[in-house]
Formats: structure tokens, C-alpha cells, sequence
């Protein structure tokens, strides 16, 4: 016990000496929550810029303005009033939807014929798009209602009457989990998760290649102290910090992003937990295998944008290929995102998520075992390969001759 | 001065070549990443959104219903369930992401022009699905809502035309104009895999300085006679080469082989990117230029790099970001690039759009490079420690 402590004394140590990976293991993590936060706080899209070319400028156009003037989904756009300027808005994205009613709007009407409203938005972005896509049903179902209670009441029918007929059938629409379609509730958390990753891989990614940088690795793999002690003493920090910043980023995240975490404490610590010891573990195995600093901080910061959008976490992995959702089912992420979310957006029990925390068991459990019984035995210096201001030189003329 | 030059140029693609990583890097990273992107979107629409029933009336009304929720676009009826519980159980293990139940009596009230309800419920846990699922219900609600009320208008004694009239005299068509068919991977497939390709870049770029004078060889490099202003430039050429070289083929897969629209043109297309990797290039050099060691410089390069994509505002657009964090946002070259490559290639708005865009990544490259010379300027040359 007294071993594995004074390794972890000696592993913190270094931690608070060296000045980056100090900053880069407590700071950062905060720093990249509330970047994201910032980002995600607002959750909603609103006030979504939008020109309306009223070619009719009739009291019933009017009417279809005012519908969108009403709705804090839109703001309208005043000098975007003409085709030309919609298109030329759009192109250069001072507005992002459009709306087009035609000059003869008021008079087909007036004369029983079917007209129509063009609504347009922009498809490239798919976040506009499909939200845009949604505001204008939703105010077009209004303004459509409200157009038919008028109709109806000019055709002498009283307000109870047309109550009647246009409530025969009413849709109510509810949407759960996430009532109000916040993107913070929605992807913030797959975003923490992820720097949670990453920064624990970077952290304890760097723990031996340091030391076999610094010509004291041998020390340790000659030393009377058992592999798994070492792995124990040096992971142990790790663990502790990555723990500490796994409740910070939820705390920023419910604090002040307003994301929804709800459901069980108990499960969350658990996930926490497993994925914690998965991550240190992993990162540990890496250090041990990888030559030298530069090339794990160089693979391991490589990996996060991959896993992120394969993991099914934004894009359904019902829409991603088989063979990759089996893939990328073989990496820790997707199973600890997708419990935490079922967890705390969905707020279901263990037994919903019992596939995930025995899978999440024994990835820990695997990555455990590589840790705790790497092997000890000294190599002769690596020769080959790339470590800048390591004890390598660089150029190095044994690959130079080769 | 031209032989140096030449002498430089080769030596540094030289040691580009034989940095193994950094080769697998920049030769494998960007295109595994386009491949795999086209891979996870190549369904390019979120369709058939698994959809849940509970028809407790199951009569010739009900079942109109679940025949126009069929007909649906977006929507795929994927299961009926008996009861309430069943449905919500179904939505909480994802097997359903939509859910409708039917009330007992529905088509008898209609028959009757009673008010009747139908509930409609949605998983709102994941977006993708959660938006276009709302926008197929508000269809079906608007189309379904206005046969009901026809029937009911002229079974109260109504004409049919004045029925037609009250509920469908406008039409609202839509147009998704850049994108017509919102697909998906239209949107997103280029601008991960230029995510990670931008990624990649600073990892290279990170090298530049660092990569010379944290060596015991700067003092021969100096000692050969060589300026350093034209050392780094001549190492700045070769990176800056090598990253318009391996995002050709990116463009190759993306353009001609995934056919993802390209509406400015390949010159257009190849002179921003261009522009872009001299704006990523030096604010690499400036990581390199104030970090004591490569490790550190590849930290310092990609902790800008790593969420520079989401601060961009491709995907959560920067309009919808706090005012004042959507001026910070411009301070990144990424979020010019980004924003550059969206309108180009779907919009093509035209070089006096477009002009400030170069100006402004042309201006940002002079400021880093300057930043990263006025550094090695401070610190006279002297080769560095070993660790910070």
C-alpha cells in the first residue's frame, strides 16, 4: 500500500510541476465545458431571420405577415421584401427563411380560388432547415385554423358552431424527455463526455512516456514493485482528478446551461465510475506501448471527432451501416453516452441500461487486466522513430541511415 | 539564395516523410475520416421513423388515421400496441420514437360531430429524430384535421365546394432551397472530414519552429549561414504544399465520387482552401513559436483545433451563440473556413461576399507569422530546455 502511495505522491508531483499538464488536466476540461456551454446555452432557435415578399399588400397578406411578426421563432427582416432580395438575402444568409405571398393572393380569395404561400428555407445547414421546416408548420396550422374560423363564421355559422366542427378531431402533441426540443439537453452532455475522454486519455496518456523520456522508466521496470502497484500508483491521481471533473462538467451543465440530468445518483456515479476506469486504464496501456510523448498526444487527440460522430450519439445509429455501428460498439463511448442520456434525459432504471453497464464491466475489466500485468521486462531504447526534444535526438541518424 | 532555398524545401519534405506518425497522419487521417462519414450518413435522410399505434376503436375512422400516418413521409408505422403502457414502455426502451393512441369511440364521435383526441407523443431525447417527427405529425394534423371537417360541414347541410373552400383555399408549398432534398449528408460529410483534415494540419504545423530550434542541431542550422526568416518560409511552403496536396483527394471523394454539391467551382474552392491553410498554418506557428517543447506545442495547437468545429456555428449555427461570443468566434481562422466552405459550396454568393473572407484569413496569417517572429526575435534564437 505504502508503495502504491508514494508512486501516486510522486505521479502528483509531477503533475504540479509540470505546468500544461497541470492546466490541461483541471483546467481544461472547465474550459472546454463552458465553451460548449456557451455555445448550447441558448438550446432553442429562435428569432430565426426571415423576409416576407408581399407582392399583394392586401389586408388578407397582411394578415399572413402579421402570423409571422406574432411568433418569436421569426424575425422578420424588413428590407427583404422583394424576390431579388430574398434570393440575395438567402446567398449571403442575412435571412434564412422566406415566405412569398402572391399579388393575386387577396383576389383569388376573394373570388373562391385556391392560392398558395411559398415558404422557403435554407437547406444548408440542416439545423436551420428542419427547424425552420417546423416553425412554418406550426404557424401555418394557426393561421390556417384562424383562416377557416373565418370563413366559416362568414358564412353565418356562430363561434361555438365553428368550435364544434373544427375541434372534431384535435391532435395533442407531446413530446417527452426533452418537452421544449433543447440542443443543450440534446448534445451538450455527448460533448462532455467525450472532452472527459479525452483529456483523462491525454492525461495519463503521457505517464510513462515521460519517464521513458526522462531515462526513469527503467527504474520502475527494475524496481522490487509488482506492475500492477505501479499501474495502481501512477492511474491513481487520474482516476481521483478525472472523477472530480466528471461531477464539475455535469455541475456547469445543470448550473448554468440548463441541461435536463435527471435519474438515479447511484447509476450515474456507476457509469462515472466504470467509464473512469476504463478511460485511465486504456490511457495507461497506450503510454506503456507507445515509444514516446509526442506521438500519444498526437493519435489520442486524433480520435475524439470519430468516435463522436459514429458513436449514434447525434445521427441515429439506426441510419449508420452495420458494420460500423458493430465497430465502433467495440469503443467505450457510445455505451457510457447512450446510458448516461438514458439515465438522466430519460430518467429509466438499471434495468433499461443493464446491457450497457455489463458491457461498460467488461471493457473496464479487459482494460484492467492489460494495465495491471503490462509487462516489465526491459527493452534496449527504441532507436527508431520521432521524439523532439526527448532523449532521442531528432534528427536521429540510426533512421537517417536506414 | 536559391540553392539554400532548394537545400531547405527538400530537407524538410525529407523530414515530413520520414516523421512516420506525421505521414500517417496527414496521408491516412483525412480521407479514413471522409470515408467514414460518408459511411455514417451515406443513409442521407432521416426516414421511417419507427412509429407506435394504440387503436382502441379500431373502426373505419381509426384506421384512416393510421393510414394516413403511413402515407406519411418521414414516418413508418412499426408496431401496434394494446394499451397505453405497452406504448410508453416501447418509447422508453427507443424501440418506437413516435407514438399515437386512438381513443375508444373515435369514429363514433366523429359520426356523432363530437369532439374527439388523438394523443400523439414524440422522444424528444435525440433531435434528428425529434424534429422531422414534430414536422411529419403538424402534416398529418393539418391535412387529417381538414377531411374531418370537411365531412363534418357537409353532413351539417354545407355545399362541398364551400366545405373545400373553408379548409384548403390556400396551399402552402415549401422549398428547401442549397439542399432540396435535406439530406444530410450534404451537410455534414465535408465539413467533418475538413474538421479532421484542419486537425491534422495543426498537428503538422504545431511542428514548424519547435521543430527546429528545440533541437541540439538549431546552433549548426545557425551556424550554417541560413536566415531564419528563410528557413521558416521555405518550411512553411512544404507544409503548406503537402496540406493542399492531401486535401485533394478529400475534394476528389467528395465531389466527384460522393457527388456532395460544389456550387463555386473548383478554383474558387482550392483558392479559399488555399488561403485558409496559410491562416491555420500560421497560427500554428505561433503555438510552436511559444512552447518550450513539441508536446506542448501539439497541446496548445490542438486545444484551439479540437472544439474550434462546434464554436464555428456549421452545425449549431453562431446566430443562435451569446452576441458576444459570436464576435470571439470570428477571432478563429476555423470559424471563417467553416462558415467559407457552407456558403461555397452550396451557395456560391460571389466574390463580394466572399472578399472579406480571404481579406480577413490574409490578414490573420501576416498577424500570426508576425506574432511567431516577433517570439523568436524576443527569445534571440536560443535553443530551448527539455520540458516546461
Amino acid at each position: 500500500m505504502k508503495q502504491i502511495l508514494n508512486i501516486a505522491y510522486y505521479e502528483m508531483r509531477h503533475i504540479l510541476k509540470e505546468r500544461v499538464l497541470f492546466l490541461m488536466i483541471f483546467l481544461v476540461p472547465l474550459l472546454y465545458a463552458s465553451l460548449f456551454g456557451i455555445v448550447y446555452v441558448s438550446g432553442i432557435l429562435q428569432h430565426v431571420p426571415l423576409g416576407i415578399v408581399d407582392l399583394d399588400h392586401s389586408k388578407e397578406s397582411r394578415a399572413v405577415v402579421s402570423a409571422f411578426e406574432n411568433t418569436p421563432s421569426f424575425k422578420v427582416v424588413p428590407e427583404v421584401n422583394t424576390y431579388a432580395a430574398l434570393e440575395k438575402g438567402m446567398k449571403t444568409g442575412l435571412v434564412r427563411a422566406g415566405v412569398v405571398i402572391p399579388e393575386d393572393y387577396s383576389q383569388k380569395l376573394s373570388q373562391h380560388q385556391l392560392t398558395q404561400i411559398l415558404t422557403i428555407y435554407d437547406g444548408s445547414n440542416l439545423i436551420y432547415g428542419f427547424n425552420i421546416r417546423k416553425y412554418f408548420q406550426q404557424v401555418l396550422n394557426t393561421f390556417s385554423a384562424d383562416h377557416t374560423a373565418a370563413y366559416l363564421s362568414g358564412l353565418g355559422m356562430t363561434k361555438q358552431e365553428i368550435t364544434n366542427v373544427m375541434d372534431t378531431v384535435s391532435y395533442s402533441m407531446e413530446i417527452w424527455y426533452n418537452p421544449t426540443l433543447s440542443y443543450a439537453t440534446f448534445i451538450y452532455m455527448g460533448l462532455a463526455l467525450m472532452i472527459f475522454q479525452q483529456i483523462g486519455l491525454l492525461g495519463i496518456g503521457l505517464t510513462v512516456t515521460r519517464e521513458k523520456e526522462q531515462n526513469t522508466w527503467v527504474q520502475y521496470l527494475s524496481a522490487a514493485v509488482s506492475a500492477w502497484k505501479i499501474f495502481i500508483g501512477k492511474a491513481l491521481p487520474y482516476f481521483i482528478v478525472n472523477f472530480f471533473n466528471y461531477g464539475l462538467v455535469m455541475w456547469v451543465a445543470v448550473r448554468f446551461v440548463n441541461v435536463k440530468i435527471e435519474g438515479s445518483v447511484a447509476l450515474i456515479v456507476l457509469l462515472g465510475l466504470l467509464f473512469d476506469i476504463i478511460v485511465v486504464s486504456a490511457g495507461f496501456v497506450v503510454s506503456v506501448y507507445v515509444p514516446n510523448s509526442l506521438l500519444a498526444t498526437r493519435y489520442l487527440m486524433l480520435i475524439s471527432v470519430p468516435i463522436f460522430v459514429s458513436s449514434g450519439y447525434s445521427w441515429p445509429s439506426t441510419h449508420i451501416p452495420k458494420i460500423i455501428n458493430e465497430l465502433v460498439r467495440l469503443m467505450p463511448y457510445p455505451w457510457m453516452a447512450e446510458g448516461f442520456r438514458l439515465v438522466t434525459i430519460k430518467n429509466l432504471s438499471v434495468s433499461y441500461i443493464i446491457d450497457k453497464i455489463m458491457v461498460l464491466i467488461v471493457m473496464a475489466v479487459i482494460s484492467l487486466f492489460f494495465a495491471l500485468t503490462f509487462s516489465k521486462r526491459r527493452k534496449p531504447p527504441v532507436r527508431s522513430g520521432l521524439a523532439v526534444n526527448g532523449t532521442i535526438t531528432y534528427p536521429d541518424k540510426s533512421s537517417f541511415s536506414s | 539564395m536559391l540553392k539554400q532555398c532548394r537545400a531547405v524545401l527538400e530537407r524538410e519534405l525529407f523530414y515530413m516523410w520520414r516523421d512516420k506518425s506525421l505521414r500517417y497522419i496527414l496521408l491516412v487521417g483525412p480521407l479514413l475520416g471522409m470515408l467514414l462519414f460518408a459511411g455514417v450518413y451515406s443513409y442521407q435522410r432521416i426516414g421511417n421513423i419507427p412509429t407506435g399505434i394504440v387503436d382502441l376503436d379500431n373502426s373505419q375512422a381509426s384506421r384512416q388515421v393510421v393510414s394516413e400516418l403511413k402515407n406519411t413521409q418521414n414516418l413508418q408505422v412499426a408496431a401496434y400496441y394494446d394499451s397505453y403502457a405497452q406504448l410508453e414502455e416501447s418509447i422508453k426502451r427507443g424501440e418506437v420514437i413516435v407514438g399515437v393512441v386512438i381513443p375508444e369511440n373515435f369514429g363514433k364521435n366523429i359520426a356523432l360531430h363530437r369532439q374527439t383526441k388523438v394523443a400523439v407523443f414524440i422522444d424528444g431525447m435525440n433531435m434528428a429524430y425529434a424534429t422531422n417527427a414534430s414536422s411529419a405529425v403538424l402534416t398529418v394534423t393539418r391535412t387529417y384535421g381538414a377531411q374531418v371537417g370537411i365531412q363534418t360541414l357537409i353532413a351539417q347541410g354545407i355545399q362541398a365546394n364551400q366545405a373545400q373552400e373553408a379548409y384548403q383555399s390556400i396551399a402552402f408549398p415549401e422549398e428547401a432551397w442549397f439542399n432540396s432534398t435535406l439530406n444530410y449528408a450534404y451537410f455534414t460529410v465535408l465539413g467533418f472530414a475538413l474538421n479532421v483534415w484542419q486537425q491534422c494540419l495543426t498537428l503538422a504545423a504545431c511542428m514548424t519552429i519547435i521543430g527546429e530550434n528545440g533541437l541540439s542541431s538549431w546552433l549548426q542550422i545557425k551556424a550554417s549561414g541560413i536566415s531564419s526568416p528563410v528557413l521558416f518560409f521555405c518550411k512553411s511552403v512544404v507544409h503548406i504544399a503537402v496540406f493542399m496536396l492531401i486535401v485533394l483527394p478529400l475534394y476528389f471523394l467528395a465531389f466527384v465520387v460522393f457527388k456532395l454539391p460544389l456550387a463555386c467551382g473548383w478554383l474558387n474552392l482550392l483558392s479559399f482552401t488555399l488561403i485558409f491553410a496559410i491562416a491555420l498554418h500560421s497560427l500554428g506557428t505561433m503555438m510552436s513559436s511559444i512552447s518550450r517543447n513539441a508536446v506542448n506545442a501539439t497541446r496548445y495547437g490542438m486545444i484551439i483545433a479540437l472544439p474550434a468545429f462546434v464554436i464555428s456555428g456549421f452545425t449549431w449555427p453562431l446566430e443562435a451563440m451569446p452576441q458576444w461570443f459570436q464576435h470571439a468566434a470570428w477571432f478563429l481562422p476555423q470559424t471563417w473556413f467553416f462558415q467559407g466552405i457552407n456558403y461555397l459550396t452550396f451557395k456560391n454568393p460571389g466574390w463580394g461576399f466572399m472578399s472579406h473572407y480571404y481579406l480577413v484569413l490574409g490578414l490573420m496569417a501576416v498577424l500570426f507569422y508576425s506574432a511567431a517572429a516577433l517570439r523568436l526575435m524576443a527569445e534571440d534564437f536560443l535553443p530551448k530546455g527539455e520540458m516546461m
